[in-house]
């Protein structure tokens, strides 16, 4: 007797679409990091605003930066294996 | 010098002051704003590489596992480097289960903007500083690090006991649900069933003589102000001009600080209960529809409904209701002090006013004192909405509805002549007053079983005060301090009388400090300095050992309280007319809550603070308090339910910064506590207490 397996072979055309999506995903997580450096540049030297906010906007800045670079890397992948199977 | 106090020509300090503080308020409002939207923003892409990853495996290809496991990886990384979005790697649909010890990039984010929002609030509204819910959420976002900072507001959300504090911060009611839902921390559910209920309650005759017989603005509310603390609702029948009747619904809000007997609640719905959160649904607006059906309001009669805060919300919901505008006509309805809502009535023929206090946090939320300079009409047809300044910046006494009837009559006489004149089928003779009682069956009363007790209402120069005295959340440290017996006895009023009980050849002095969060005259700090004494009649050295064993309402000994600071007036006046104590009115600052305590009232000079020593569980600590009225001595019961502590007292210090000789400080001083340290400290973080009216003793 032969199982048929339930999963899907995801097709070239769809892999490359997940890759464009983390590669977008990439470009509005620099956003995101851009945005919070602004935010933190804004409340420099801004008496009202909490001491720990400016360290910590640019430490999750930061992180948005790296968080940009693994998604390409996974876009990067992805796309590889895309054309692998091609 | 001008006649407003500034030199001509040069720019007055206050002004500038103001312009920067709204400059900040701003700035940092917006930030938060922003900080959030990036917040929800890396949510949605974690959402969206957790997706990518659970998607069907690319691995599932034998002809390329190579490239399939980089991709597959590479994914995993993305999903989870701490030090990129942080996520765990096996997910399920978004908010994530959590992996102990770490927390992903969009919460740290969500909770640096709640720091940021919290900051914009704290700018023009300082005073919040103090407030219960205000301290705790500070503390929880200022807990260490970003991650240490999210698991203390999760447990914080959690909390049970913090919800009520959480559910009075109205300037961040805005954010504090979208934040709770980003941490993954909702509260313990409640019960699923959603029952509002209504009875008809008759009004006392106290309550008559006050309650409008004329249909106005000012009457109406003056109406609310009578009903506000206890979960009732009032329907008027009023005869117009015209000789038709019509029905005034009236529904009051919450008062800070005071509890909600047994009614649902209907603005804090949405943190307390968030599956009841859909408006015209909220048990509060049921409890009122059913009131009206009881009432009797014939089919196509008209109706205005009038009401503040959360009142003023039902109304609004209630006139967007479909079927109630088919069955009534909804001719006009009056929110004072509630926040904006967002739809229009069902019928478009309802005129809808709302003033607001452009301080009042609890009104404007989001625009957080920015409005309007003074009345204005909205662009929408039947819509009045008057933003003003009031005098007083102070939250929340700007929001209690005293102190927008007092706007009305003296700041803004024109929205009060406006809104009458809008009223003017309704100003006529009251032909039928009742009052429903809103009740809410699905949850017990506040505090039950130990605060639901049998109440009366006792006659004092400020209002009527229920008794016994309820207190709903309160904070509680006594220091107890061994003094010389002989001053101690001097001290005491009929020194032929009353004596002090002995410890070991002295006496005792106790210093009780307080922080009531809610009760029914109100929140306010207070400190008092006793001395426990004996049996009026026959005292002895060590009755106040023998009476702990005997039960509250046997004893004959208690603590006579020589000196006592209250910070509202209310409370000075029950304190003097129904316990017969000696109150001065006093600033006070406390946070009793912790382990470090601080108790400051500057006005008398007086700083406690310090850190609690070891300690170890006790029994609740109930007392007879005894004070004086004329003649007499007034016999007071103080019943309490908490897990109090015994502590050592060695880290704690009273600090007298004053020379005046005033009772409290003269006291202190002549019993040597202004140098000692307590011998030991009873405290009790949260604690629910209740306190009888006091009995005249002939003693």
């Amino acid at each position: 007797m032969v199982l048929e397996s339930t999963r899907v072979i995801a097709p070239a055309r769809e892999l490359l679409d997940r890759a464009a999506g983390l590669r977008a995903d990439a470009d509005l997580m620099d956003g995101y990091a851009r945005r919070l450096l602004a935010t933190a540049a804004a409340l420099a030297g801004r008496a009202a605003a909490p001491a720990p906010a400016g360290p910590a906007l640019r430490r999750q800045a930061a992180a948005c930066r790296t968080a940009a670079g693994r998604l390409r890397t996974a876009a990067e992948a992805l796309a590889a294996h895309a054309r692998a199977g091609a | 010098m001008r006649a407003d106090g500034h030199a001509p020509g040069r720019p007055a300090r206050d002004q500038h002051h103001a312009r920067d503080a709204q400059d900040d308020e701003e700035l940092l409002r917006r930030c938060a704003t922003d900080v959030a939207a990036v917040a929800d923003g890396i949510r949605q892409v974690s959402l969206r590489t957790g997706a990518a990853l659970r998607l069907p495996a690319p691995t599932a290809s034998a002809r390329r596992p190579r490239t399939a496991l980089a991709a597959r990886w590479a994914l995993l990384r993305a999903l989870t480097d701490r030090r990129g979005l942080g996520g765990p790697a096996f997910t399920a649909p978004y908010p994530v289960r959590r992996t102990p010890g770490r927390e992903d990039l969009a919460r740290l984010v969500g909770v640096t903007a709640l720091r940021l929002k919290i900051a914009a609030v704290l700018v023009n509204h300082p005073e919040l500083v103090h407030d219960p819910g205000m301290r705790r959420l500070t503390a929880a976002v200022t807990a260490g690090s970003d991650p240490a900072a999210v698991r203390a507001l999760r447990r914080l959300f959690q909390d049970r006991d913090a919800q009520r504090a959480l559910a009075g911060l109205a300037p961040l009611m805005a954010e504090l649900p979208a934040v709770r839902a980003l941490l993954d921390a909702s509260p313990p559910p409640g019960p699923d069933r959603c029952e509002g209920a209504a009875e008809a309650v008759g009004l006392t005759d106290q309550e008559r003589q006050v309650i409008a017989t004329e249909g106005s603005l000012l009457g109406f509310l003056r109406n609310l102000e009578v009903l506000s603390t206890d979960g009732r609702i009032l329907v008027q029948n009023v005869r117009g001009p015209d000789g038709v009747v019509r029905y005034v619904v009236q529904a009051p809000g919450t008062a800070p600080g005071r509890p909600r007997t047994g009614s649902p609640h209907a603005g804090t719905g949405a943190w307390r209960d968030p599956a009841a959160a859909d408006p015209p649904h909220t048990r509060y607006t049921r409890s009122v529809l059913l009131a009206l059906r009881e009432h009797g309001i014939p089919r196509g009669a008209d109706l205005a409904l009038i009401g503040h805060g959360e009142g003023g919300t039902v109304l609004l919901n209630l006139a967007r209701d479909r079927d109630f505008c088919r069955a009534h006509r909804v001719t006009h309805v009056i929110a004072v002090g509630s926040p904006p809502d967002g739809g229009k009535p069902a019928d478009p023929r309802t005129w809808v006013a709302r003033i607001v206090n452009r301080h009042d946090l609890a009104a404007l939320p989001e625009a957080g004192g920015a409005g309007a300079a003074g009345p204005s009409s909205g662009p929408r047809p039947n819509r009045y909405e008057a933003h003003y300044p009031g005098p007083s910046r102070e939250f929340p006494a700007c929001h209690l509805l005293r102190a927008y009837i007092a706007h009305l009559r003296t700041v803004v006489p024109e929205v009060r002549e406006y809104a009458d004149e809008a009223l003017t089928p309704y100003r006529g003779t009251v032909v039928r007053t009742q009052a429903y009682r809103v009740l809410d069956r699905a949850h017990p009363p506040e505090g039950h079983p130990f605060l639901t007790l049998p109440t009366a209402s006792v006659r004092t120069t400020t209002g009527p005060v229920d008794v016994p005295v309820r207190y709903y959340d309160s904070s509680a440290a006594h220091l107890c301090f061994p003094v010389d017996a002989r001053t101690a006895r001097a001290l005491l009023p009929d020194a032929g009388r009353m004596a002090p009980s002995r410890l070991g050849g002295r006496a005792l002095a106790v210093l009780s400090l307080y922080e009531h969060r809610c009760s029914t005259i109100g929140p306010y700090a207070e400190i008092a300095l006793s001395l426990p004494v004996g049996d009026p009649w026959r005292p002895r050295p060590y009755d106040v050992a023998a009476d702990l064993l005997r039960r509250l309402d046997l004893r004959r000994s208690g603590r006579h309280v020589l000196s006592l600071a209250v910070s509202s007036e209310e409370a000075r006046t029950v304190a003097q007319e129904l316990w017969g104590h000696k109150a001065l009115l006093s600033g006070a600052e406390a946070d009793l809550a912790g382990r470090a305590l601080r108790f400051a009232a500057p006005d008398l000079g007086l700083t406690v603070e310090g850190r609690l020593g070891p300690g170890i569980p006790c029994p609740d600590a109930d007392w007879v308090l005894y004070g004086r009225r004329g003649e007499g001595t007034v016999r007071t019961l103080v019943r309490t339910h908490g897990r109090p502590r015994l502590h050592t007292g060695t880290g704690m210090r009273l600090r007298l910064d004053t020379a005046a000789a005033e009772p409290m400080a003269g006291q202190l001083r002549r019993l040597g506590l202004d140098t000692a340290r307590p011998l030991f400290v009873l405290a009790c973080p949260r604690v629910l207490l209740h306190r009888s009216a006091g009995a005249l003793l002939p003693c």
